[in-house]
């Protein structure tokens, strides 16, 4: 497989002697949505983070951890040189928008800021493209809502202004971590939506990390399973659903509550 | 709905204080929660669902007298719940327990399993001393735990243990009427399964009362024998958990049902995708309250016209929409 992100090995241990993610190698294709389940406390979380390397020093990632990114390996990255690769080539979406976004700072000047972050001179040309993907992200009359901080927004609109953030340098990869999980179910339905129709026009993959099999069966191709920092099994959806092969996925496929159209 | 209804709500109105602005005039708050009715007969379980801010844990509040409610009645066991003060409500307090959602912060750290749960015994002056220590041991066992977890704290157990203990809270003082507000939404599915197969034992063995609010559809289907949905304050359709989900009414029900992603990838659900509520702007004043977001083809001026009632529509489904009739 030509593979945009490949993880070989990823071992993660928190100061304190908790090794939160066991040996996990996982690699994905260009353009492909894949869910990442588990119960909390599983490490899906933490693996999302050391993929990002944002896990700082309060966690050892081991040396023979591999993650490479469209072929560049991350983990031999400085600083300074992984603050070039986030934003532009992988960025990440949070559960709750309204603690990721900055409390005193205009939505539109926010996303700008990664624009110019990443090379852009003109302050007027970065708020344009900011503008442009909050149109696109579906945030309605973005000329005006660009000037509005976070608290002014609802939930919804948040979120959408997160993702816009994510995507607006058109990276390869988007790591979202339960990116729907802190809305109510018909906001829920908006945002995966959104994230889906985006992820078709601009071909970036996304690692969905989530502990909801609904959304995995509807909006991912593949899913991998963790539990207690192990993939347990990854295989593609219609067959993780059809057939789990671990003892583990059956289980949390047969915990979860459905709606039965006719009592 | 048949028997005697042990809890019944009519009329129910809660205004939060006016909201004020640092600038400007402040904003009239809107009744967090309208002319709310229900009932709910001896022994069964009514779930009150809806979407954050609708309403559904003020109610609970209202009725327990949590919070006081600004007009209405709230009866139970045929006493005004309302006009009762000290010991009169006490002792009615002690019939109705609540578990909420987060156990957390609704345990004391500083306070063992056993004293937490024992405090309620004390409270009500039900038991003391030995007399406690064997309640506790007895509900520590009805809810799968040990006795001997009386002596650990809460820091040491995990979520699922730290939400029985609440459950065994509530249950030592021998309740009729319990609320669980979002009791299972923060533990992980394998762990809910076990919790919600929990309660349905608990309530089938004490003919336990239940008002269970969610926002878990799919949940809310395994526990309920009623379902009241709640949009803006009031409740918009009103049936058995059969009929509102195999017939669901209001267009607001059909597309909170459509919205519940299927664990299946076999089945493309029809969805609804409702338009964001900040987008669709503000409900007219005195009209439908779901008007703006309402996906049905035929809304029109009549939807405008003051604000639907909660109609009967037949097997004991009630819809406040013009046209779900």
């Amino acid at each position: 497989m030509n593979a945009v992100l490949d993880v070989r090995n990823l071992d993660v241990t928190y100061a304190g002697g908790h090794r939160a993610v066991h040996d996990v190698s996982f690699a994905m294709a260009p353009g492909e949505m894949v869910g990442l389940v588990g119960e909390s406390g599983s490490g899906k979380s933490t693996l999302g983070l050391a993929v990002m390397r944002l896990l700082g020093t309060r966690a050892r990632i081991a040396i023979s951890s591999r993650v490479s990114l469209e072929g560049r390996e991350l983990l031999d990255l400085d600083e300074r040189e992984m603050c070039a690769v986030r934003g532009r080539l992988m960025s990440m979406v949070f559960q709750e928008p309204a603690a990721a976004l900055n409390p005193v700072m205009r939505v539109g000047d926010q996303i700008a800021e990664v624009v110019r972050l990443h090379g852009e001179r003109s302050r007027g040309a970065a708020l344009e493209r900011a503008i442009a993907m909050m149109e696109r992200a579906g945030v309605p009359q973005p000329g005006r809502r660009a000037f509005a901080y976070p608290h002014e927004l609802s939930g919804g609109l948040r979120q959408r202004v997160m993702i816009a953030m994510a995507l607006v340098l058109q990276p390869a990869v988007i790591i979202a971590d339960e990116p729907t999980s802190a809305l109510d179910v018909t906001v829920q339905a908006q945002i995966l939506e959104l994230l889906l129709q985006l992820q078709r026009e601009s071909g970036t993959a996304v690692l969905l990390i989530t502990h909801d099999l609904g959304i995995v069966a509807e909006a991912c191709s593949r899913a991998l399973v963790m539990r207690a920092g192990a993939l347990v099994e990854a295989a593609p959806v219609d067959q993780l659903f059809r057939a789990p092969a671990h003892p583990y996925t059956a289980e949390l496929l047969r915990a979860v509550p459905r709606i039965r159209k006719s009592a | 709905m048949s028997g005697a209804p042990l809890v019944s709500v009519s009329g129910l109105r809660v205004r939060y204080p006016e909201r004020r602005r640092w600038r400007g005039t402040g904003d009239r708050a809107p009744a967090a929660v309208e002319d709310v009715s229900f009932e709910i007969a001896r022994g069964t379980t009514l779930a009150l669902v809806g979407e954050s801010g609708c309403g559904k844990t003020t109610t609970a509040r209202a009725l327990l007298r949590l919070i006081e409610p600004d007009s209405g009645e709230v009866r139970f066991d045929g006493a005004d719940l309302l006009a009762l003060h000290g010991e009169a409500l006490r002792r009615h307090r002690r019939r109705m327990q609540i578990v909420f959602q987060d156990p957390f912060t609704s345990l004391n750290p500083r306070l063992s399993v056993g004293e937490a749960i024992a405090e309620g015994l004390q409270a009500h002056a039900l038991a003391d001393g030995e007399a406690a220590r064997a309640r506790v041991a007895h509900v520590l066992t009805e809810v799968e735990l040990s006795e001997g977890d009386a002596a650990r704290y809460p820091h040491e157990l995990s979520g699922g243990q730290r939400q029985r203990v609440a459950i065994a809270r509530a249950l030592a003082l021998d309740p009729e009427f319990l609320v669980l507000d979002e009791a299972v939404s923060a533990l992980d599915v394998t762990t809910q399964a076990r919790v919600l197969a929990l309660f349905s034992r608990l309530t089938a063995m004490r003919g336990l009362t239940v008002l269970f609010i969610a926002h878990n559809l799919a949940v809310v289907q395994q526990v309920a024998d009623w379902v009241a949905v709640m949009y803006r304050g009031r409740i918009v359709e009103r049936a058995s958990a059969e009929r509102l989900f195999s017939a669901p009414r209001h267009p607001y029900t059909q597309a909170l049902l459509s919205a519940v992603p299927v664990p299946d990838p076999a089945v493309r659900p029809h969805r609804t995708v409702l338009p964001d509520e900040a987008v669709a702007g503000p409900p007219p004043a005195g009209g439908c309250p779901f008007f703006p977001r309402c996906p049905h083809p035929s809304k029109d001026a009549a939807c405008l016209a003051g604000h639907p009632p909660l109609a009967d529509v037949g097997a004991e489904q009630h819809v406040a929409c013009v046209k779900g009739l």
